[in-house]
């Protein structure tokens, strides 16, 4: 659909600004094209910059002679050139000077008509001609320059890149990527219009720097910004350079950015991996609150590569049941000699291609990308099928706890699956004990309070897990509902070896005494920590010193020989 | 009254003049009528008498550029060869170079009435 201001253009006039000292040479132009076009005038440079000042958007071209009075024809040549609003008007100089016309040029005239004037077919044509190149360029630049801050968009931005290649095959080239942190909230608290301002004073950082050095750039995505450059010698001065001068343009004390860089392009890449390259190296800087940048490199790659190949992965592995659950008992240390209480149930991957991979590797991933939902329930439904087989084969009832991720805290359809799943199982909630860990409390505890009251009504108890690694508060440990602590593994390791450590045990042993809630501890692994644990008042311990996890059935074979 | 034959007797290349002018005569006309003056070509006199030359080089610049256009072949080749001395800022007498261009201007004028 054409834009009311395409049609215009297309059924209006095209106006003309004739700038000439002499009345006679004006109204004889004004002879020649009055039938086209529509013509204001002009006897010297500084009326014509009155005009143009006012009449910017609708004109069309300007025919200007050189020597004049109080301002002449170079003058306000360079006067267009400096201001961004007049730049794109073309300007066909009025001139018998021969070297005149080389000068005009090279400050920016599109074109000359010699006096005396030529035929007035001649002087037509050459106007028309202008104008029209110059709309083309109009619309071209429009559609390949983003509005806001006059750099390439992205598409353009690919494509010249290809030909800088092309026509600077010598050069080797760097790809950088320009993001800038948390830009919305820069919008929300300081409105759109310093959004656009931060924008456009990103552009002029890179502008400046496309001044010193081969290369093109673009806005990509917002706020983010893609520079395809020679390669510098010292490409972190070139991140220092953009970053000081960002941050002095920017008027705006709290603003950052991050910068990827990955120098010396591999030519044999497209031109779209190069900047993902730079890309990456740009989500690899780890502040958002202070600039940074990092260069790309190939390990960190191949590392991405690979977890986005598990990511990738993950529905398959779910459906071919590559995940597979061991079991970690859990022994009640408080009598004479320790008993089976109830187990852990931990996930690994055994992965057709990587072999067995590490939940260290996979959760933190699928934490990260929503998939750890998928996978809690698919544990849920194999260590509910894992109770419900000990109990029919042993007549033994081992509760094992599953752990129950933040995001799964969030869910409204939460507490159904988990009932379901027990139900279905011919189980009560009693048998799935829901680890859930100490950093979820830290999020939103009210929403946490809730939940977990409800699940506690329906009969699960609650493990809080890894406590002591995160945050809580002892005002939010009185008011959250939880059924047992989770010692972190973290103090256990070094209880033997670190007084304070050992303190900090105790500490949380009283804190757990105090609210009731016995204690479990976690990653056991020698004699002289079960003792002291024992010793200590510690309720259930878990670890390789007793057992490491273990599959299923080897679980209920242990179940049998206990039963 | 100035007329295409009084203009072609003064020696005005009439043709390439109208021409320029969409061989609109009266318009033509009209445009030589109102370069017959000597506000100029005194101001180019007194400024090439007292040495102001760039300012001179402007005027006479302005005039080559006027008498070009309109064709008018006599004034224009004299103020040709004055534009050409003055824009190297020729410490000459121009005298006699502003005396010639004057009597032509009288010329024009006086078969115009």
């Amino acid at each position: 659909m054409k834009t009311i201001s395409r049609i215009e253009k297309e059924t209006r006039k095209r106006k003309i600004l004739v700038v000439d000292d002499e009345r006679i040479n004006r109204l004889l132009l004004g002879k020649i094209l009055e039938e086209e076009y529509e013509l204001l005038f002009a006897s010297n440079g500084r009326e014509a910059l009155d005009i143009i000042k006012s009449e910017y958007k609708t004109l069309s071209i300007i025919l200007l002679d050189l020597l004049m009075p109080v301002m002449n024809g170079f003058e306000l040549l360079e006067a267009l050139e400096a201001e961004k609003r007049y730049k794109n008007i073309p300007v066909i100089v009025l001139t018998s000077e021969h070297n005149a016309e080389i000068r005009s040029l090279q400050i920016g005239a599109v074109d000359f008509i010699p006096k005396p004037y030529d035929m007035p077919e001649v002087i037509r044509a050459r106007v028309k001609r202008s104008i029209k190149l110059a709309e083309e360029n109009t619309v071209l630049n429009a559609v390949e320059n983003d509005s806001l801050t006059g750099l390439y968009n992205r598409e353009f931005f690919f494509e010249y890149a290809k030909d800088l290649d092309m026509y600077h095959n010598e050069l080797e080239k760097d790809a950088i990527v320009v993001n800038i942190n948390r830009f919305h909230l820069v919008n929300e608290l300081y409105g759109h219009s310093a959004g656009n301002d931060l924008l456009r004073a990103v552009a002029d950082s890179v502008r400046t720097l496309l001044r010193e050095y081969i290369g093109l750039a673009c806005r990509c995505d917002s706020d983010t910004f893609y520079l395809y450059l020679e390669h510098s010698a010292d490409p972190s001065e070139i991140a220092g350079r953009l970053i000081s001068d960002i941050a002095g343009r920017s008027g705006l004390s709290d603003v950052s950015v991050r910068i990827g860089i990955y120098e010396s392009c591999d030519r044999s890449l497209t031109m779209e991996q190069r900047i993902d390259r730079a890309a990456i190296a740009c989500n690899t800087c780890r502040s958002s609150y202070s600039s940074s940048y990092a260069f790309y490199d190939n390990e960190l790659h191949e590392k991405e590569l690979f977890c986005e190949k598990l990511v990738r992965d993950t529905d398959k592995a779910l459906a071919e049941g590559q995940f597979v659950v061991h079991y970690q008992p859990k022994f009640n240390i408080e009598g004479d000699k320790p008993r089976l209480s109830s187990a852990e149930a931990l996930i690994r991957w055994m992965h057709p291609e990587h072999g067995r991979i590490s939940p260290g590797v996979f959760i933190p991933l699928f934490e990260e990308n929503g998939l750890i939902q998928k996978l809690d329930r698919y544990v849920w439904n194999e260590a509910a099928k894992a109770v419900a087989e000990w109990k029919k084969n042993y007549g033994i009832t081992l509760p094992v706890s599953v752990n129950v991720s933040r995001v799964d805290m969030y869910d409204p359809g939460l507490e159904d699956e988990l009932l379901k799943i027990v139900s279905s199982n011919g189980l009560s909630p009693r048998d799935l004990l829901l680890e859930i860990t100490e950093s979820a409390y830290s999020g939103n505890s009210g929403q946490m309070i809730e939940v977990i009251g409800k699940l506690r009504e329906d009969g699960f108890m609650i493990e809080m897990d890894d406590f002591g690694s995160g945050y809580s508060s002892l005002n939010m440990l009185s008011s959250m509902p939880i059924d047992i602590l989770k010692l972190d593994m973290g103090f256990v390791r070094k209880i033997c070896e670190s007084d304070k450590d050992k303190r900090l045990v105790e500490i949380i042993l009283e804190i757990a005494d105090f609210l009731s809630v016995p204690v479990i501890a976690e990653g056991v692994e020698k004699e002289e920590q079960y003792l002291l644990l024992k010793s200590m008042g510690c309720n259930v311990i878990q670890g390789y010193y007793f057992s490491k996890p273990l599959p299923p059935e080897n679980l209920g074979m242990w179940l049998a020989r206990t039963k | 009254m100035i007329t295409i034959e009084k203009l072609k007797d003064f020696g005005a290349d009439t043709d390439e003049g109208l021409a320029r002018c969409l061989n609109d005569e009266s318009f033509y006309l009209m445009l030589v009528q109102s370069a017959i003056t000597f506000e100029q070509i005194d101001r180019l006199c007194e400024q090439t008498s007292v040495g102001d030359l760039d300012g001179a080089f402007e005027t006479s610049h302005a005039l080559k550029g006027v008498y070009a256009n309109l064709s008018l072949t006599p004034l224009y080749q004299l103020v040709y060869e004055l534009t050409e001395q003055l824009r190297n800022r020729k410490n000459i007498d121009y005298g006699p170079l502003t005396a010639k261009l004057r009597e032509r201007m009288e010329q024009l004028q006086a078969s115009a009435q």
